[in-house]
């Protein structure tokens, strides 16, 4: 894919997330209730419940006693510029658009085979229970792009929902748009970069990390 | 990765079916014809009704098989959408060879086909997993040899119970006994299994924590991976088995996919022995079964790092 085409992205900023799960919220109460949806959930209210979300937040935690860092971590599909699961599906269901680079997923002509999911190293996608097919991210493809939505809210729900604003959206292809600019500036990374699906997707570091480590080696 | 009993069914029956009939194209096609009658009332029908089971077990894997046709599409880019093609191609040569044989002789071209689509299958089942350069245990060229090599040991152990069955020496093919080439077979695939253990057991798994997460410090581990119902992504790409079965389980394939069929191999050399190659065909898919169930539960899905702790 040519470096001109436009290539949607989220630039997720580690320094801000505070792990309130607002994100994964406001994703599942858009994408379920959008086109994208239901995401169904199965057992809500019993013991174990399980259901359908295309954003999880994760926590993590580096270093040794009194040096540690815990760091959440927004996760959804990175809408790789070489998706590894588009070409192994078997129906064509999975796919990248051209105009925007979206990874996305064609319910009527998935065959719930899962295929893509082990095709997938991040573990982006998942498949609904309910209704057997496989799901992931759209980017909010039905709110960048509706025609009857205010300007301002144009963005994935999870951008809009975000308190600490950690979820920068934006066209990574371009270099004035805000999200190129903090990937350029901030030292955006791309996760998993040994597998080389070039992830559209960029996580910005955490700068106190670099703080705990030089003051370690000044020691 | 879960084992998916869909596949597992599919790849060993389909598998036994394909070594059956790439023996006997092969057999046929070094100028050794076997009797019509041989082939259309017994080995012919049992490869089919072996292939069509094979068919019926792997739509249990799909979530909407009523669209099963659409994923002859993707053939360019596909290994899936190939298998989904050459699965009945070699069904139908299958059932072509067996009209020309019930009608007149089978004509060259046609072992030729038989041959060629058993073998592209093979192919495009274990290209399916080799093809995931990430997992790092399918992502080897072993992957295709094992296919390979225990379809072709389970189909000729099948042959050599048809022939066994049919009890004419007519359709004998080698001047040897079956079982020398039964036991050659079960030695190399016993070997080759071995081999890839160790491989996987040596392998460094090539992702880790800071390289999927890019959390710049030493000792990460995760605190919680955001569900505590669990969820595709744990039900999926994990076995769910202790280990104590794990090890039990790789006995229980040693010894049923491989010695034991060895050693009733070897005693049917010298005396050849319907019950023997029985039992030796039986024990033998048992532990293809379990061998199959371990080649998804012994695969590291790089995903599992997102999965470690609920909290």
């Amino acid at each position: 894919m040519s470096k001109k085409n436009k290539q949607l992205a989220l630039v997720i900023d580690l320094n801000v997330c505070v792990g309130c799960h607002a994100c994964v919220t406001s994703c599942k109460e858009w994408n379920t209730s959008g086109s994208a949806g239901p995401l169904t959930d199965l057992n809500a209210y019993g013991a174990s419940p399980s259901g359908t979300f295309f954003n999880r937040v994760q926590t993590f935690e580096a270093g040794t006693f009194p040096n540690t860092q815990t760091v959440h971590f927004p996760k959804s599909c990175l809408h790789c510029e070489e998706p590894p699961c588009v070409p192994v599906c078997p129906t064509g269901a999975s796919y990248k658009r051209k105009e925007d680079g979206i990874v996305l997923v064609d319910y009527d002509k998935c065959i719930g085979c899962s295929y893509c999911s082990w095709a997938c190293p991040y573990g982006a996608r998942e498949l609904d229970q309910e209704r057997q097919v496989m799901t992931k991210c759209t980017l909010c493809v039905d709110r960048i792009y509706s025609e009857t939505l205010p300007e301002a809210e144009k963005k994935p729900a999870c951008v809009l929902a975000c308190p600490t604003s950690a979820r920068i959206f934006g066209d990574v292809h371009d270099p004035e748009s805000d999200a190129s600019k903090a990937i350029e500036e901030r030292s955006g990374y791309a996760l998993m970069p040994e597998w080389e699906t070039q992830p559209a997707n960029h996580y910005l570091p955490r700068s106190i990390m670099e703080t705990i480590d030089a003051a370690r080696n000044d020691k | 990765m879960r084992p998916q009993f869909s596949i597992i069914f599919f790849t060993t029956l389909a598998g036994m079916a394909q070594g059956l009939l790439f023996f006997i194209a092969l057999a046929n096609l070094h100028s050794q014809a076997t009797p019509s009658a041989f082939l259309t009332n017994l080995a012919l029908p049992v490869a089919f009704v072996l292939l069509a089971l094979g068919l019926v077990a792997s739509f249990f894997h799909l979530g909407h098989p009523e669209r099963a046709w659409r994923a002859a599409m993707m053939w360019r880019t596909s290994w899936l959408s190939r298998e989904v093609i050459a699965l009945p191609a070699v069904m139908a040569v299958t059932a072509v060879i067996y009209l020309y044989a019930r009608f007149s002789q089978v004509p060259q071209w046609l072992w030729l086909a038989l041959l060629f689509t058993t073998i592209a299958l093979w192919v495009c089942t274990a290209k399916i997993y080799q093809c995931i350069r990430f997992i790092q245990e399918w992502s080897h060229p072993s992957t295709l040899t094992n296919f390979i090599l225990l379809g072709m040991t389970s189909g000729w152990i099948l042959l050599e119970l048809l022939i066994a069955a049919w009890g004419d020496a007519s359709v004998q093919m080698i001047d040897a006994p079956l079982s020398i080439i039964a036991f050659l077979l079960l030695f190399l695939s016993f070997n080759l299994k071995l081999w890839i253990w160790t491989r996987n057991r040596k392998l460094k798994p090539k992702s880790n924590l800071a390289s999927a997460t890019g959390i710049k410090g030493n000792n990460i581990r995760q605190t919680s991976m955001g569900l505590m119902g669990g969820s595709f992504n744990t039900r999926e790409f994990f076995h769910h088995q202790t280990d104590k079965v794990i090890a039990n389980l790789r006995k229980i394939i040693l010894l049923c996919a491989y010695v034991i069929p060895m050693i009733l191999m070897a005693y049917a050399i010298t005396s050849p022995n319907f019950l023997v190659i029985t039992l030796a065909l039986l024990i033998n898919y048992v532990g293809l079964l379990a061998e199959r169930w371990m080649f998804f539960a012994e695969a590291n899905h790089p995903q599992n790092l997102y999965y470690q702790r609920v909290s």
